[in-house]
């Protein structure tokens, strides 16, 4: 096994897909190791996206590593190339672009995409997520416009987002979705400790309530809430959490739920097929359950563990214990995310 | 991304397989963009071989000044055929475009996708280029225009000028032919406008550029210029074989001579064609032929002729690789010595060079001025880059007129004992055309006396030599000198070029300038008989003289050593394209002497360079 004849491609430029990619090559240096990903910007810190659309940082301080490294490394990247479907018997890749591409061993490092709730999906196109740098841009190229930002939610990304935009001097109403407050898992007491943090910078908190539609007027958002009330802001912002991307993995013969079924190992239910990262959902034989989790720190384990078994180890993924995080100054429990500078 | 400057210009590269219509896109391209008012360069490249295999290249750049070189790298591939525009994605720079089919027929198996290859840096728009062809004429024919709309929309081209250019360009087409081409444009520009998601840093706001001109501009390849100078020159009789680079002013001429009550005649080989001109020459008549390295070689003999009988005749050699059939579609400057003194005996005539398309003109229309002036055969020296390249012109005949005016010195009847090589001052015998009542006078390849007669006299031979020699010590002494372009003063260095490189050296020089150099340049059209001042006065200025041309080593190198009696920087070399401003400003700036060095140390700089095949230029190449 391995060697030359080997070709490992990882779907996805995150930080699951790299950090497989390293293990690879250095596991196997002969082999050819190709990272796809439909994102045409390297491997970047989604976390500084916020900082991004503020202005508060430039592009060049996204980047994880410079280009050499892949280059140095004869990692081949295939960016802005997105992968449409997967023939798991002929080991070939289909790209979007109508290329094949052969594999020998493939790891699923997919990741996540903003979950929407159900109830919003028909006012989906007047929504703001921020996932990609894409996103962040389209963001930001407005920016000097908008005055007043709504964001409905509360996961992690939006309680740093808010307060980022706060500072940039926007207004911001921040409705609070009970069942978003994920991966963090804060009590009644420190969900009213981030409102009480967040209201002291200047944000409107709105509780008890909930988004049931956004309709666009010119270039500003009027969003329509449960209670009756209407809110006119400049951009309209869903942050409900994170969940795996795999809908063009349906199927293809993979055993999907939420996210890519794996065991323990990282296998999937297709021989020489690994997945890592969020779109994994990590069998736990002592739970004899799944999990799913979106966290920078575990993608970057996973990525490590699946590389290291499609190798030829038998390592196993265990979920993280769970830690605390001080979130605008406020200690909440979480398994899966870390502080990233 | 988009940066706060705007763009002032763009290399685009269109790549197909010959068929694909990349030439037409990349036509219409140029006449779009010049219509805007931009200045264009467009250089194809194609196989050698007849068109219909492998792959082929437009190549435009347009900018908002003057463009001197078709560009090093490329901002923008259009790609109309994958697997021929893999290995353009190398010349690529960063920032720049790809578009590409993302809807082909057939899947592409692994790395025979343009997309593939599409690496950060770059930026890759998928547009459905056979499915909006169809779209809009029923067929993908149309693919390399909804590629143009796809251009034209993601980097704000306006739209009109590009529909104006397709109407033009297919204007002997049917108007469904025409309209559809026009549709196909318009539904790649709404793909690009309203579907793709624009990362790139071309933006050029949908504005043309304000640019003032003389005259219309219009688009001209050196060829068609070339051909157009014959004609305005009044060219009654062109005789010709057709050979790679130069076929297409025998095409041109084919078509438009006739109608201006000329003969054109396509002989069986080049001795014959040149035959026929020098003859029509000797009666009188403007007469030229041209031909590439090859078919010079064969018109040695007959040009030699021309020379002993004084006879006007203008020859324009279009320089491809050589020697022998050698390289048919690649450029090179490597017939100087030929043109200026490939004879038996000595051979003496003019050889002009000029630098660009205009240039072809104006020098093509000088040349029978001089050639009558001067009774001699005129060299001109093309080549495949200038003769295929293709540039918006204007004011034609005003750049002619800097050349200078040569008149005719016709004999008058009545005096008798007519010498038709009469002894002059400038070597000038006033000429009388054949079955001149008063006037006969034999006319011969052999030596002479003044009234034509064969003479073995050695006393003659040298003063007929002389004479000879003296006509083209009278043409340098006429023909306006080249100006020094560039800095004052002392230099760090002074550059020699000619014929089509002069614009790549002078876009070098600018770019050495802006580094802070002392840098200044002596371009002569007039290649041979040598201006010997200009050279003497730049080289005196320059701690390094520098000569970049594009042959083996340095031919025209030879002259201006000669001339300025030292060593000079040779930056010659041969190779498959052009030799571009940066590589000729990374020559020059790497035997650049730092301030203190001693000028021995200089003149060694090049020697060396030279010697080993180092710096100086010549390792690029072959
Ligand atoms: C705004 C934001 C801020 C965050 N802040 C933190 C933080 O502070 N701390 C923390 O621990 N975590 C944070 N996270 C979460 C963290 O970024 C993710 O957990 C991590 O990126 C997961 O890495 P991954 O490699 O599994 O997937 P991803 O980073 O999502 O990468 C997956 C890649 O695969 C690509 N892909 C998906 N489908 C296809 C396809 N079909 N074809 C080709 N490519 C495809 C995707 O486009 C993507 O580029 C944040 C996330 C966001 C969005």
């Amino acid at each position: 096994m391995g060697g030359a004849g080997e070709h490992y491609v990882i779907i996805g430029n995150g930080v699951a897909g790299n950090r497989a990619a390293e293990v690879l090559r250095d596991g196997d240096p002969e082999a050819r190791v190709t990272i796809v990903s439909d994102e045409s910007q390297p491997f970047y810190y989604r976390h500084l996206l916020r900082d991004l659309v503020t202005g508060a940082v430039g592009e060049d301080r996204l980047g994880v590593r410079p280009l050499s490294w892949w280059s140095d490394r004869r990692i081949r990247l295939r960016l802005g190339q997105r992968v449409q479907r997967i023939d798991f018997g002929a080991k070939t890749i289909y790209l979007a672009h109508r290329e094949k591409l052969g594999y020998t061993r493939l790891v699923v490092c997919a990741g996540s995409k903003p979950r929407v709730p159900e109830t919003l999906w028909a006012s989906r196109a007047h929504l703001t997520v921020m996932k990609t740098i894409e996103d962040a841009r389209a963001l930001r190229d407005r920016f000097g416009d908008v005055r007043h930002v709504l964001i409905a939610g509360g996961d992690m990304v939006s309680v740093r987002t808010a307060a980022a935009f706060l500072l940039a001097g926007r207004k911001v109403t921040f409705l609070v979705d009970r069942d978003a407050f994920w991966p963090i898992e804060p009590g009644p007491e420190q969900r009213a400790e981030l409102a009480a943090a967040l209201r002291s910078r200047g944000a409107e908190v709105i509780e008890d309530d909930a988004v049931v539609a956004v309709e666009p007027v010119g270039d500003a958002r009027v969003v329509a809430l449960k209670s009756g009330r209407t809110v006119r802001c400049d951009v309209a912002g869903a942050f409900f959490g994170l969940v795996p991307d795999i809908d063009f993995l349906a199927g293809s013969g993979l055993d999907l739920e939420r996210g890519v079924l794996v065991d323990e190992h990282l296998r999937t239910s297709v021989e020489g097929v690994w997945a890592a990262g969020d779109c994994a959902q990590v069998y736990n034989p002592d739970l004899r359950n799944w999990w799913v989790s979106v966290g920078w720190g575990n993608a970057e384990r996973l990525g490590e563990v699946a590389a290291r078994n499609v190798l030829g180890d038998a390592v196993r993924a265990t979920g993280p214990a769970e830690s605390v995080l001080r979130c605008d100054g406020v200690v909440v429990a979480t398994r899966w995310w870390v502080d990233l500078p | 991304m988009r940066s706060d400057a705007a763009p002032t210009g763009m290399v685009v590269r269109i790549c197909g397989a010959a068929g694909d219509g990349n030439i037409a896109a990349g036509q219409v391209l140029n006449r779009a963009v010049t219509r805007m008012g931009f200045r264009v360069m467009n250089f194809d490249s194609y196989p050698a071989e007849i068109r219909g295999f492998g792959k082929s290249v437009a190549h435009t750049r347009f900018e908002v000044e003057r463009v001197w070189t078709p560009g090093d790298g490329c901002d923008c591939l259009v790609a109309l055929d994958d697997a021929h525009s893999i290995s353009e994605t190398a010349r690529l720079r960063d920032g720049a475009i790809v578009i590409y089919d993302d809807r082909p027929p057939d899947w592409h198996e692994e790395d025979r996708s343009v997309a593939g290859f599409v690496v950060p840096g770059m930026h890759g728009y998928g547009v459905p280029l056979r499915d909006l062809s169809t779209l809009a004429t029923k067929g993908t024919k149309a693919r390399n225009l909804v590629a143009m709309g796809a251009l034209a929309g993601l980097v704000r081209l306006p739209a009109d000028p590009f529909r104006e250019a397709i109407r033009g360009q297919f204007g002997s087409k049917s108007e469904e032919i025409r309209e559809g081409n026009v549709r196909a444009f318009d539904l790649g520009w709404r793909h690009a406008t309203e579907r793709l998601k624009k990362r790139d840093r071309f933006d050029f706001g949908l504005a043309a550029p304000v640019v003032e001109r003389v005259g219309k501009a219009e688009i001209l390849s050196g060829n068609e210029a070339a051909a157009r100078g014959c004609l305005d020159a009044g060219l009654l009789m062109y005789a010709g074989y057709p050979i790679t680079p130069a076929t297409k002013i025998l095409e041109v001429l084919a078509k438009k001579l006739p109608k201006a009550g000329g003969v054109v005649v396509q002989t069986e080989d080049e001795i014959s064609a040149i035959a026929h001109a020098v003859g029509a020459g000797w009666a009188g008549t403007r007469a030229a032929t041209a031909t590439s390295g090859p078919g010079l070689s064969l018109m040695v003999e007959m040009l030699n002729l021309a020379v002993m009988a004084e006879v006007p005749v203008v020859v324009i050699d279009s320089q491809r690789g050589g020697p022998s059939t050698g390289l048919p579609t690649r450029t090179e400057q490597s017939d100087f010595r030929l043109a200026a003194h490939g004879a038996s005996g000595d051979s003496p005539r003019p050889v002009l060079a000029p630098a660009d398309v205009a240039e072809c003109h104006a020098l093509t229309f000088k040349a029978f001025e001089v050639a009558d002036a001067f009774q001699t055969p005129v060299l001109v020296l093309l080549d495949f880059f200038l003769s295929n390249r293709i540039e918006d012109v204007s004011g034609l005949a005003e750049a002619a007129a800097r050349f200078g005016t040569y008149a005719e010195k016709r004999a008058t009847a009545g005096e008798g004992g007519y010498r038709r090589y009469a002894l002059t001052d400038d070597g000038v015998s006033p000429r009388a055309v054949p079955g001149t009542e008063g006037l006969f006078h034999p006319a011969t390849g052999l030596e002479h006396d003044e009234r034509g007669f064969p003479s073995y006299d050695g006393p003659n031979h040298v003063r007929m030599s002389d004479k000879r020699h003296r006509k083209m010590a009278a043409l340098a002494a006429r023909w306006p000198e080249p100006e020094a372009v560039g800095a004052e003063g002392p230099l760090d260095l002074g550059v020699v070029s000619w014929g089509s490189t002069i614009g790549a050296a002078t876009e070098a020089m600018r770019a050495l300038a802006a580094r802070g150099l002392a840098v200044a340049g002596v371009f002569p059209r007039l290649i041979w008989p040598v201006q010997e001042r200009p050279l003497r006065a730049l080289s005196e200025r320059s701690r390094v003289l520098a000569v970049v041309e594009m042959n083996h080593g340095g031919q025209y190198a030879d002259e201006v050593e000669r001339v300025v009696g030292r060593r000079v920087l040779r930056v010659a070399r041969i190779g498959a394209d052009p030799i571009g401003a940066a590589e000729i400003a990374e020559a020059l700036v790497g035997a650049r002497k730092e301030p203190g060095d001693s000028t021995a140390e200089t003149a060694e700089t090049a020697e060396t360079a030279e010697r080993n095949g180092t710096g100086g230029g010549q390792e690029h190449g072959t």
